[in-house]
């Protein structure tokens, strides 16, 4: 009986040991597929989303060309922001398109001529859906899913 | 916001298991080596943590949450190595207290999954969190709630039994208020306008509240004796500094300046010099059985482990004074050898790696210097009490994340929890895949 205890206590601790090395090798599996997604990822083009250029004019930016949003995204006519909208309506910073707690913003920078968006000029930061529209002087882009 | 829609989290539910089978062994062999026999009676402790560990999860699943899986069963696998650790090493009171502490922390964990409803508001009110840190930070000098325990004033109490060591929640706080201020202020701080040589010269002002930030920690963590979190603070902030600007004069800077700053704390403070004396020569014939008696009584423990362990119940880790807050890891290690102690520590190393890649996916600065302050929590707490109980450092009273016995730190490590798996819940929804 005192025999068959020890036996068992042993048996105990050295499967106690066993599993936490178990534990400790499932951990690093699975850090290790979330770094190989990350590779996977980081081989995707740039971009979580789009703005497609619906309507522009001679020497803007190409119609259907698809400009890559980041988390936050900078729209205006100097060369310095991320989006840059050569309308001589538009200002050196005009809009700042942005990501946060799940959804797309957008607002304007404090334009001159002001940000339009499905067809309503905008006063505010206001909440953005795929499809919607905006516009900066003679340029239209529509926000689209990557 | 919708987030009600459920989101199966198989990885994390197959990690648990693992987890419920670590605290059933880890509890059979300890209660059963100190009873010498097995018998059903402790089980309320394991069968409530398990049950608190599968309501996260579903309470996670039920949310929607798509981001991180490893994080909570990391968590609360060291959580459940803990469990067992108090059960082995201290009274059975503190088993059911750790317990308690365990059900706040979820609800903690809980609490910082709902609120706020969007992280940027940790970013908006920052100095707001700077004011509140600071305030917590002072707490415990206050007359009335403030306490001294061993000789360190980092206590406030409410009532007689009831105490929380605010510095804890602070370390939070003040990544929080770094991430923010150096996210605005990065390309000032990383591209600045003048330099002489190596050295970046920023316009002071931008510098400045930092600097106060850092000062005034410096100062209160010298009244309050707790030499720990000074490092800490300290270790945190250069990282993110370097993280932020990639200067790394700021870091070298800093670190010189700790080495001064150290070297004037030894001259004038008669508790820093008791630790770095007793750190240098703890076998000293004057020490050996005074001040330097818990960490002599550490290296024998790690010594008497081997590379094996004693097993896990049938070690003499009691032998140190404190084991349970400060000692946990020789005491592990004692029980568990050389292998077990490895263990921890990669266990450790998964959860700082994970939350860096986390930092390295998140979509905006301020979350990308966030998830990495957060991960350096964890990271630089693990450094400074895994090496100042194997006396590479001079032992400095800090927690081991997650297994040392102590209510406020756990709490404070599954809020970072929760946020790490908030960031990489935003992540995970930004990109919109897996």
């Amino acid at each position: 009986m005192e025999i068959t205890f020890t036996v068992l206590l042993w048996a105990v601790r050295i499967a106690f040991l066993v599993l936490l090395y178990v534990f400790l090798i499932r951990a690093f599996s699975g850090l290790w597929r979330a770094m190989r997604t990350e590779e996977a990822v980081a081989a995707r083009p740039a971009g979580i989303a789009f703005l497609v250029v619906q309507r522009t004019h001679r020497g803007g930016p190409r119609s259907g060309d698809r400009l890559p949003l980041r988390a936050v995204t900078s729209l205006g006519r100097d060369a310095g922001n991320d989006v840059v909208v050569n309308d001589e309506a538009a200002s050196a910073k005009h809009a700042v398109v942005s990501f946060a707690d799940g959804e797309w913003w957008i607002e304007d920078a404090g334009s001159t001529n002001g940000t339009v968006v499905n067809g309503t000029k905008i006063w505010q930061r206001e909440r953005m859906h795929y499809g919607d529209e905006i516009q900066i002087g003679r340029i239209g882009l529509r926000l689209e899913q990557a | 916001m919708l987030r009600t829609k459920a989101a199966a989290r198989f990885e994390e539910l197959r990690l648990l298991v693992f987890v419920a089978g670590l605290l059933v062994l880890g509890y059979v062999a300890v209660v059963a080596s100190a009873a010498a026999t097995f018998n059903a009676t402790p089980v309320v402790v394991p069968i409530t943590f398990l049950g608190l560990a599968l309501g996260l999860h579903l309470f996670l699943v039920a949310r929607g949450v798509r981001g991180d899986q490893l994080l909570l069963p990391l968590a609360l696998g060291l959580t459940a190595i803990g469990l067992v650790e108090v059960q082995r090493l201290a009274p059975e009171r503190l088993a059911l207290q750790q317990l308690t502490w365990c059900a706040l922390a979820a609800a903690a964990f809980v609490g910082a999954m709902l609120l706020p409803r969007d992280l940027s508001v940790l970013q908006r009110y920052k100095y707001t969190w700077a004011l509140l840190g600071l305030l917590l930070l002072i707490s415990p000098l206050l007359p009335g709630i403030g306490r001294e325990i061993n000789g360190a004033r980092i206590w406030i109490g409410v009532g007689g039994v009831f105490q929380f060591q605010p510095s804890e929640a602070v370390k939070i706080l003040l990544v929080v208020f770094f991430a923010a201020y150096l996210d605005e202020h990065r390309e000032m701080l990383s591209a600045p306008p003048r330099r002489f040589g190596p050295v970046p010269v920023p316009p002071v002002p931008y510098l400045l509240p930092i600097l106060a930030m850092w000062a005034i920690a410096m100062v209160v963590m010298v009244f309050e004796k707790d030499l720990g979190a000074t490092l800490l603070f300290f270790g945190i902030f250069l990282a993110m500094l370097y993280v932020a600007t990639g200067e790394a004069f700021y870091t070298l800077f800093g670190a010189a300046m700790l080495v001064a700053g150290g070297f004037v704390a030894y001259q004038v403070f008669g508790h820093v010099q008791a630790r770095v004396d007793t750190w240098l020569a703890p076998f000293a014939e004057e020490t050996r059985f005074g001040p330097s008696f818990q960490l002599v009584q550490g290296l024998f423990a790690f010594a008497n482990g081997g590379l094996f362990g004693a097993g896990l119940g049938n070690g003499m880790p009691e032998r140190i004074p404190v084991v349970w807050s400060d000692f946990v890891f020789a005491a592990f290690t004692e029980e568990t050898g050389f292998l077990g102690g490895l263990a921890l520590l990669a266990l450790y190393l998964v959860f700082v790696y994970r939350g860096m890649l986390i930092a390295v996916r998140a979509p905006t600065q301020f979350l990308q210097l966030l998830a990495a302050g957060l991960s350096f929590i964890v990271a630089f707490q693990t450094l400074v009490i895994v090496a100042g109980n194997a006396k590479l450092i001079p032992l400095t009273g800090v927690t081991l994340p997650f297994v040392s016995y102590g209510g406020s730190s756990l709490l404070t490590n599954f809020l970072l929890t929760a946020l790490l798996i908030r960031i990489s819940d935003v992540t995970a929804r930004v990109r919109g895949g897996a």
